[in-house]
C-alpha cells in the first residue's frame, strides 16, 4: 500500500549510500528527499504529509542522536528509522528510549528498510490523522462560550439538566437551550459521543 | 715536598736528646780506647776519634757530628797532642793537628750528607709507598662503586628492555585493534552503499514495468562503491607494505615453539604429530618477529594441511634448527605428506598457484619475499609419495650486524 503523498527524508552524509536508499525507496512509489547534514535537514522547509526520517547514527558534526534529541524537544514529531555502521546496546537503547522506530545494521537489507520505511509512514499518517482530529475538536470546543463550557461540564459530570439550573441559578430551560447549542457547536451526536469527545480532550491536554 | 721535610723532622726533634748525646758518649768512649789500647798499637787516638765523629755523625746527624768534632779535637789537643795535659800546642804539630781537624770536620760532614740524602730518598719512598695505596684504595672504591652502578644500570637497562617490549605489545593490540575498527568502518560505508544501490537496481527491474534508467544509474552507483571499497583495501595494503620491517635479534628456537604451540590443536584435529629438534646453540637472527612468525606458521600449517590425503603412514611433522658451517642458519619444516611433481615444485611459489580447493595461493609467495627481505633464501625440497620439506636459511645476527 503506497502512499503518493508520503515524504521521507533521508539524512547521510554518504552520498552514495544516500542516493541508493533514495532510489529504493522511490522505486515503491515514495517521494525521497535527501540530506547530507542534521543542520541541512533542520533549515529546510518540510512539507505537511506522512512522512519519516531515515537517519544515519554517526556524521560529521551533528550525529543522528543529536537530531533526535533536538527534534524531539522542539516537539517535532517524526518517525525515526535510524541506520549505522556498527551498534552498541548503550546507543540502541538510547535511540530506542527515545522512540526510534527502528535500528537497522548497515549494510541495511533493502527489504528490511523498504518495510521500516512503510511502517514509519503508516504510523506517521495516523498520528498525523489523530492530531488533526484533536485538533479540529479543540477548535469545535474552543468556540463555546464561557456559559456553554460551564454548562458542558456539568453535562459530562453527569447532572441532569435540573440540577445543573440549581448549581448555576438558571432555569432548567435556558440550561436547555445552552445544552442544545454545545451539542451543535461540537457536533456530537449523543450524550455518549460527546462525553467521549471531552475525555478525549482532556486526555491530550496535558501533553 | 714540604710534608715530606715536617716528617722528617718530626722524630728527630722528639729524640735530640739522644742525638746530642751521642756526640760525648763516642768521644768519651774515643777516649776510653785510646787509652786502654795505647800500649799495644801506639797512638791509636788517631783512629778511635775521627771514627768516634763519625758514629756520631751516622746516628745524631750533622749538629752532633758538629759537637764530636768540637769534643773529639778538644780531648786529642787536651790528651794526645804535646804539651800533653794543656790546651796548648807545639808550632811544629800545628800543621798535623790542623789535617787531622780538617779530616774529622771532612768526614763528618761527608758522612751527615750521605745519611740525609739516605733519609730523604727513604722518607721520600715512603711516602710514596704510602700514596701508591692511598691512590690503589682510592682506585679500588671507584672501581666498586663504579661496578656498582654498571649492575644498577644494567637493571635499570633491563627493566626499561621489559618495559619497552611490554609497551609494544600493546601498542601493537591497541593499533591493530584500532586500525581493525576503523578499517571496518572504511570498508563497511562503501559495501552499505553497494548493497542499498543493488538494491534499488532490482527493486527498478522487478517492477511491472521496469525502469531501466534508473535501475542503471543505481547499479552505477554500486559499481562506484565497490571500487571505492577496493581502494580503501588497496590503500591499507600499501600502508602495511610501506611500514619498514623490525631489525631486531629473533630467536628462532622461541618462535618454533610458539607457533608449533599455536598449530597445536590444527594439528591434533588431523591427526598431525608434530616434533621439533632444535640446535640449543641456535645464534639469534635479525629480522621481524611477527613476519618471521607468519613464515613458520605459513609452512607449518601448509605441512598439515599436505599430510590431508595420507592414510598408509603417520602423519608427522617436523621442525628443525641448525647452524650450517657457513654460519647461516637453517630451519626446516618436514612433512610427510604426498609430495610434489616437478611440474608443480617449479610453480610452487608463484602467486595465486594453489592445489588447494580453498587456497589463495599468496602463503609461498609472500613467506618467500619475507625471507628474501631478511637478506635470506626460501627453498623446497620433495620426494613424491614421501614428503616436501620447505627449508629457509638466515644470516645469523653477528655476522649481519657486521
Amino acid at each position: 500500500m503506497t502512499d503518493k503523498e508520503a515524504i521521507v527524508y533521508v539524512i547521510d552524509d554518504e552520498a552514495l549510500i544516500r542516493e541508493g536508499i533514495q532510489s529504493l525507496i522511490r522505486s515503491i512509489g515514495l517521494r525521497a528527499v535527501p540530506f547530507s547534514s542534521a543542520s541541512e535537514f533542520l533549515q529546510a522547509k518540510r512539507t505537511d504529509a506522512p512522512s519519516c526520517l531515515v537517519l544515519d547514527v554517526r556524521m560529521p558534526g551533528q550525529s543522528g542522536l543529536d537530531l533526535q534529541r533536538q527534534l524531539n524537544d522542539a516537539g517535532i514529531f517524526i518517525p525515526i528509522i535510524f541506520i549505522t555502521g556498527h551498534a552498541d546496546i548503550p546507543m540502541t537503547v538510547r535511540a530506542m528510549k527515545d522512540g526510534a522506530l527502528e535500528f537497522l545494521t548497515k549494510p541495511v537489507r533493502g527489504q528490511d528498510l523498504l518495510d521500516a520505511v512503510q511502517k514509519a509512514v503508516d504510523r506517521d499518517r495516523e498520528s498525523r490523522k489523530e492530531r488533526a482530529e484533536l485538533n479540529a475538536m479543540r477548535l469545535r470546543f474552543d468556540s463555546l462560550t464561557p456559559r456553554e463550557s460551564e454548562v458542558l461540564k456539568l453535562v459530562v459530570a453527569g447532572l441532569l439538566n435540573k440540577q445543573i439550573a440549581d448549581q448555576l441559578g438558571t432555569s432548567e430551560l435556558t440550561v436547555k437551550t445552552h445544552r442544545a447549542r454545545v451539542m451543535e457547536k461540537t457536533g456530537a451526536d449523543s450524550l455518549a459521543h460527546l462525553v467521549r469527545m471531552a475525555e478525549r480532550l482532556r486526555a491530550a491536554l496535558p501533553k | 715536598m714540604h710534608e715530606l721535610q715536617m716528617n722528617r723532622f718530626v722524630p728527630q726533634r722528639s729524640n735530640a736528646l739522644l742525638r746530642y748525646g751521642a756526640a760525648p758518649t763516642f768521644v768519651i768512649a774515643a777516649l776510653y780506647l785510646s787509652f786502654a789500647l795505647r800500649a799495644s798499637f801506639g797512638n791509636p787516638a788517631w783512629f778511635f776519634f775521627p771514627a768516634a765523629v763519625i758514629a756520631a755523625t751516622w746516628i745524631g746527624g750533622k749538629g752532633p757530628g758538629g759537637v764530636a768534632v768540637v769534643l773529639s779535637t778538644l780531648t786529642v789537643q787536651y790528651y794526645f797532642v804535646p804539651p800533653i795535659g794543656s790546651l796548648g800546642i807545639n808550632r811544629h804539630d800545628l800543621p798535623y793537628f790542623l789535617i787531622f781537624v780538617g779530616c774529622e770536620a771532612l768526614a763528618s760532614w761527608v758522612i751527615s750528607w750521605r745519611k740525609d740524602a739516605e733519609d730523604a730518598i727513604r722518607q721520600a719512598r715512603d711516602q710514596l709507598e704510602l700514596r701508591v695505596e692511598e691512590r690503589t684504595t682510592e682506585l679500588k672504591n671507584a672501581n666498586e662503586a663504579l661496578m656498582v652502578q654498571m649492575e644498577e644500570q644494567r637493571r635499570t637497562q633491563e627493566v626499561l628492555q621489559m618495559t619497552r617490549s611490554e609497551l609494544a605489545r600493546v601498542v601493537r593490540i591497541t593499533t591493530i585493534g584500532e586500525l581493525t575498527a576503523s578499517i571496518a568502518h572504511e570498508v563497511n560505508q562503501p559495501l552499505a552503499a553497494v548493497v542499498a544501490n543493488a538494491d534499488a537496481c532490482v527493486a527498478w527491474l522487478y517492477l511491472k514495468e521496469p525502469n531501466l534508467s534508473e535501475a542503471r544509474a543505481a547499479a552505477e552507483r554500486a559499481i562506484q562503491g565497490a571500487t571505492r571499497a577496493s581502494e580503501v583495501i588497496a590503500r591499507i595494503r600499501s600502508l602495511i607494505n610501506k611500514r619498514p620491517p623490525e631489525r631486531i635479534p629473533v630467536q628462532l628456537n622461541l618462535l618454533i615453539e610458539e607457533t608449533s604451540m599455536l598449530a597445536a590443536s590444527q594439528a591434533a584435529r588431523n591427526g598431525v604429530t608434530i616434533s621439533t629438534v632444535l640446535d640449543p646453540n641456535l645464534p639469534n637472527v635479525f629480522g621481524d618477529r611477527i613476519q618471521l612468525q607468519q613464515v613458520l606458521f605459513n609452512l607449518v600449517t601448509n605441512a598439515i594441511e599436505a599430510m590431508f590425503s595420507v592414510i598408509d603412514r603417520r602423519r608427522e611433522l617436523k621442525i628443525r634448527s641448525q647452524v650450517q658451517d657457513s654460519g647461516q642458519v637453517v630451519v626446516s619444516v618436514q612433512d610427510t605428506g604426498i609430495g610434489v611433481n616437478a611440474e608443480t615444485m617449479g610453480r610452487l611459489f608463484e602467486p595465486f598457484f594453489t592445489t588447494r580447493a580453498q587456497g589463495v595461493g599468496m602463503g609461498l609467495p609472500i613467506s618467500r619475499s619475507i625471507i628474501e627481505a631478511h637478506g635470506g633464501r626460501l627453498w623446497a625440497d620433495s620426494i613424491l609419495g614421501q614428503g616436501t620439506t620447505f627449508m629457509f636459511a638466515l644470516q645469523r645476527a653477528e655476522a649481519a650486524s657486521a
